[in-house]
């Protein structure tokens, strides 16, 4: 990792493109974190615009018809939302793509069975960060999603509702992380896993869906597996398999492993895992 | 969901746009293509397509190559419209840096080790710095000239192998002899006087 000054010199090869991949990587990681460097970048980027300008050629007259021929049958990328908005547009981006997934098997609906395990509510993490009605709405939209998603019944009252909102404040939170990432898995045993990991708050949603039922003396067990073994992050021993839960303490490189242990759980894992999901940064 | 096939909203006129008239605005222009508008698109490619061919054209020198990025820079205008922010910059730097990035990305993965071993670093140079198209003279051909005129060898040098050649940093340091650090700042320093000559207002 270079220091700031080091840094700070590479704008001007950083907008010729003279970096090697490895060195703009940390460039633009940097540059996430320094307007000056930003400022620099836009100006220094609009001066080599200039120098492309420059050398204008025109193509040959064929390439036009080519391209315009092309853009009839090239489907356009959404936008991505604007800077002020990026913490909304982000954690919308990535609640979609994780509610597109747990809805993509639909699990059994059993209103008795509660999935989400309980340690987490009202823990204090609050809803502080919801600030505009904008982000209020997005987040009363994730929160049906996921309650929808976990098989609770849509006719939930404002009660059911308030509570899934307050225990999946710690689960908004990490979907609302600027780094959050997606990962889904398919457990050996049927099922899948997945996990949404922010490595800037060292916090990764894991949900399982469809996954088979066990015996009442078998559980599944959820770990956060890193080099320096395995810790319990909690038990799924719902009814329809399908669950969700809050593991802490998870940094780039860890595993998020699922095996299945004795009723109650163990201290570590005795059985090879069924699934394990990467957590990326 | 967005489908394939989204309605046409050409019929919805947004509000006038641009207040400067006839010559549209590119950025205007690619908040409509973002919204699928062919038309728009046409213009756009009318504005960028000589730009985007010349400088990979520049960079990658054969043409049936620098025509075959080109098209893939523009048809990625058209895809990634929507991602186009203009309070980042302008439309054509942003059109412009795909194309450049696109060029070099092209000569990397190519082993294009023959092509810089054999020639002398001057020769290089020379060839990076041949402005042998029409628009030498242009305004902005000249503009740009008279500020290069204006740099250190050294940056001047730097410059143009690592933006028109396609140079990595260390190789422009290979090239020309110099230590990486040196290669790192000329290339600031010289970019950073062009932009206050061009007067280019980030």
């Amino acid at each position: 990792m270079m220091v700031h000054d080091d840094m700070h010199v590479l704008t001007g090869s950083y907008v010729l493109d003279a970096l090697s991949d490895a060195e703009r990587e940390d460039f633009e990681r940097h540059l996430h974190h320094c307007p000056s460097c930003q400022a620099e970048v836009r100006g220094l980027r609009e001066t080599a615009a200039r120098l492309a300008m420059a050398k204008t050629a025109w193509p040959p007259a064929q390439m036009e018809e080519r391209v315009l021929a092309a853009t009839y049958r090239t489907r356009q990328v959404p936008p991505l939302a604007r800077d002020r908005f990026r913490r909304d547009g982000r954690r919308s981006r990535v609640a979609r793509l994780f509610t597109d997934r747990l809805a993509a098997e639909r699990p059994r609906r059993d209103p008795s069975a509660d999935p989400r395990h309980e340690h987490r509510q009202g823990n204090g993490r609050g809803n502080s960060w919801v600030r505009s009605p904008r982000l209020l709405t997005a987040f009363a939209a994730a929160s049906v999603a996921i309650a929808v998603g976990l098989g609770i019944t849509q006719v939930a009252t404002q009660h059911q509702l308030d509570s899934v909102k307050a225990s999946n404040a710690a689960i908004t939170k990490v979907l609302d992380a600027p780094d959050a990432r997606i990962e889904t898995t398919h457990a050996t045993v049927g099922g899948a896993v997945t996990v949404v990991a922010s490595a800037l708050q060292q916090e990764a949603v894991v949900t399982t869906k469809g996954m088979p039922s066990l015996s009442a003396s078998r559980v599944y067990q959820v770990w956060v597996m890193s080099s320096s073994g395995a810790r319990s992050v909690g038990l799924l021993s719902v009814p329809d398999q399908t669950g969700q839960l809050l593991a802490s303490g998870v940094r780039a490189g860890d595993r998020i492993g699922i095996t299945v242990e004795p009723a109650g759980g163990t201290s570590r894992p005795t059985t090879a895992p069924i699934v394990t999901v990467p957590v990326t940064a | 969901m967005k489908s394939m096939n989204r309605p046409e909203i050409r019929g919805r006129q947004p509000d006038p746009g641009p207040a400067e008239g006839e010559k549209q605005d590119l950025a205007f222009l690619l908040a409509q293509v973002a919204r699928g508008d062919h038309q728009a698109f046409e213009v756009v490619y009318g504005q960028l397509a000589g730009p985007v061919y010349g400088v990979v054209r520049q960079v990658l020198r054969d043409p049936a190559q620098s025509e075959e990025v080109a098209q893939e820079v523009l048809l990625e205008v058209w895809r990634t419209a929507s991602r186009f922010d203009s309070t980042r910059g302008s439309a054509a730097a942003w059109a412009l840096t795909i194309a450049h990035r696109r060029a070099v990305d092209r000569v990397r993965s190519e082993n294009a080790g023959s092509r810089r071993e054999q020639k002398a670093a001057a020769e290089i140079v020379t060839e990076c710095d041949d402005i042998a198209d029409v628009v030498e003279a242009s305004l902005e051909g000249q503009r740009v000239r008279r500020c290069m005129d204006g740099l250190t060898d050294l940056q001047r040098e730097s410059i143009q192998l690592a933006y028109y050649g396609g140079y990595s940093y260390p190789e422009v340091a290979q090239l020309l002899g110099v230590a990486l650090g040196t290669v790192k700042t000329r290339i600031r320093d010289g970019l950073i006087r062009m932009r206050d000559c061009m007067g280019v207002n980030s």
